[in-house]
């Protein structure tokens, strides 16, 4: 058989299923469902054949058997079509796909019809033309009212998605400004206003050395003196409320190494770190270890703590551990703080404290800051 | 004494400038960052350089780091580091194996004009001054510490602070309402319990409190 004749039967099978035999048997990895269609088509193009050859054998004539054709190609048609529409995922799609491949096949065979109809008696106008009209409507009608709720909600989605990408980058934008912004204002008040009151102070300090012999003026210039000196020190406390200046200037390690010196609890520091974090990341970690720190020595009674920063690839894992009693309460005030500046960038706080066998904070930042 | 200032914020160093020329001090040299800092002592060969600790271009420790490498540069220099907060590690940092001729005060120490004056001219002369905020932390009792120095009294602690911050037992005497001779006690126990041996009073007191910041490291 040639090539050309092969085509028709074999479009509706799956790919890399093409039988090579010439009858299909159930042994070449079929369904039944698909033996049966291979079947029906080859049984088809055999009987396509046998009529033509009839045809050809009884004095030929008329060429009769192109309508048996017409039938045998609607059949194999409408198996083609519906195999087609059957592939869509249920539901309307799969509803539409069937509507489709109705009004596809009833168009094939219009035309194929009129093409008949042409060639053997002649007919020379185009009569299916409002048939086919009629179709594309009715198809698309149905198609535009099963589909109608899908788009608005595909639409739905892609909208939702696209705020909530919007939501993420200002979020973080506004965490980012916050975290410079708060650097900013600590390194401000340390070169600002402190720095006008000690210089304040030092004029006051020279004044007083001119009036030393008269004591009225020298107890107020004391005064004034430490009315500035109490300033600077509030000032100092807010700046390190803020950003404790270690962490400003020399980085996490720096910063965390010295609060386990000042917390004396023979705490180890382990970090890894390859690279300058963004303020952001730095300060919820810092703040996360201070914190952590701070419930050890207060409630812990522990006789060691250590702290691992590790940076891998896109992420910052902070560990805080101790040998101490443990039973932290994870929805506790401190905790539940700590959880939000940790979820406020993305992060997640883990916290295991069983009663009487320590506790070990971990918390992981994103650091694609 | 000739001296050197390292200072960004010109209102302070003005008001510096004029409070050591008031005092018969010879400024010889006013810098606003590090590698000035560097130049102006290879130049001019001071006595005592006075460093703020934030310096230009990045405010943050480069005055600190042009301090300890100025000192690395000229062993006999005294260097006074200036801050608007202290930090233990700074303390140790600056202090690191040459002990002499070392303070480290915060900012508005400058405005009790008689001690700062004091300050410098100690540390001038190889004595150390620590902020007495830095001692304090320093002494600060830790919760699960171990005791790594002999258990000091309190008292014998608040006259090592004292001691820390420059004063002399006089100073130390007034300061805590006692006698010189028992301030005296004091500090041969504080001796005798950091296991500092004969050799001279000064250098014993820096020994003192050198024990102390070694510990905190």
């Amino acid at each position: 058989m040639d090539h050309r004749a092969r085509l028709p039967l074999e479009l509706g099978l799956p790919r890399g299923a093409r039988p090579r035999r010439w009858m299909p048997t159930l042994a070449a990895g079929l369904s039944i469902g698909e033996y049966a269609r291979s079947l029906e088509r080859r049984l088809a193009f055999l009987t396509a054949v046998l009529l033509a050859a009839i045809w050809a054998l009884g004095g030929q004539g008329y060429f009769w058997p192109a309508w048996a054709w017409l039938g045998l190609g609607d059949l194999v048609l409408l198996d083609f079509t519906a195999g087609w529409a059957w592939r869509h995922p249920p539901g309307a799609i799969r509803r539409v796909a069937c509507v489709w491949a109705l009004v596809g096949a009833a168009a094939v065979i219009l035309v194929f019809t009129w093409l008949l109809t042409w060639l053997l008696a002649g007919v020379h106008s185009f009569w299916p033309a409002w048939a086919l009209l009629g179709l594309a409507t009715a198809g698309s009608s149905y198609s535009l009212v099963a589909l109608h709720d899908r788009v608005l909600v595909a639409h739905g989605r892609r909208a939702l998605r696209a705020r909530i990408d919007m939501l993420t980058h200002t979020r973080r934008q506004a965490v980012a400004a916050q975290a410079a912004e708060l650097r900013r204002i600590e390194r401000d008040l340390h070169d600002g206003a402190q720095a006008r009151l000690v210089a304040l102070t030092l004029q006051l300090g020279r004044a007083e050395l001119r009036v030393s012999d008269q004591p009225e003026v020298r107890r107020l210039i004391k005064d004034a003196q430490h009315e500035a000196r109490q300033a600077i020190e509030e000032l100092r406390d807010l700046a390190r409320g803020i950003v404790p200046p270690l962490l400003a200037d020399r980085g996490l390690v720096a910063a965390v190494e010295s609060l386990g010196a000042r917390y004396g609890l023979g705490t180890s520091v382990d970090a890894t770190m390859h690279r300058a974090l963004a303020p952001a990341v730095e300060n919820a970690a810092y703040f996360v270890i201070a914190e952590a720190l701070t419930n050890t020595a207060k409630h812990a009674a522990a006789a060691r703590s250590w702290i691992v920063i590790s940076e891998e690839r896109r992420a910052l894992t902070v560990v805080v551990g101790d040998d101490g009693a443990g039973g932290a309460d994870p929805a506790g005030s401190g905790l539940a703080g700590l959880r939000a500046r940790v979820e406020a960038l993305d992060g997640s706080l883990k916290v295991e404290s069983p009663a009487g066998a320590g506790t070990v904070l971990e918390a992981r930042l994103p650091c694609g800051w | 004494m000739r001296v050197v200032i390292a200072e960004d914020l010109a209102l302070l160093r003005e008001g510096l400038v004029a409070l050591l020329r008031e005092n018969d001090i010879e400024v010889v040299a006013q810098v606003e960052d590090g590698p000035g800092l560097l130049r102006a002592i290879a130049g001019h060969e001071p006595d005592l350089a006075i460093v703020d600790v934030r310096l230009p271009p990045t405010f943050k420790d480069e005055g600190l780091i042009a301090a300890i490498e100025a000192r690395r540069r000229q062993p006999a220099l005294g260097v006074l580091v200036l801050s608007q907060y202290v930090e233990t590690a700074y303390a140790s940092e600056l202090v690191g194996e040459h002990t002499a001729g070392i303070g480290y005060l915060l900012k508005e120490r400058v405005g009790d004009v008689r001690a700062f004056l004091d300050a410098l001219r100690s540390v001038a002369a190889g004595g150390t001054v620590l902020d007495r905020q830095v001692v304090a932390e320093l002494l600060a009792p830790r919760e699960g510490a171990d005791q790594t120095l002999p258990g000091l009294t309190a008292r014998e602690r608040e006259v090592l602070a004292l001691m820390a911050e420059g004063r002399s037992n006089t100073a130390i005497a007034e300061s805590l309402v006692v006698t010189p001779g028992a301030v005296e006690k004091h500090i041969t126990s504080i001796f005798a319990k950091l296991d500092l041996g004969a050799c001279d009073e000064d250098h014993r007191r820096v020994l003192a409190v050198l024990a102390y910041l070694r510990v905190a490291r």
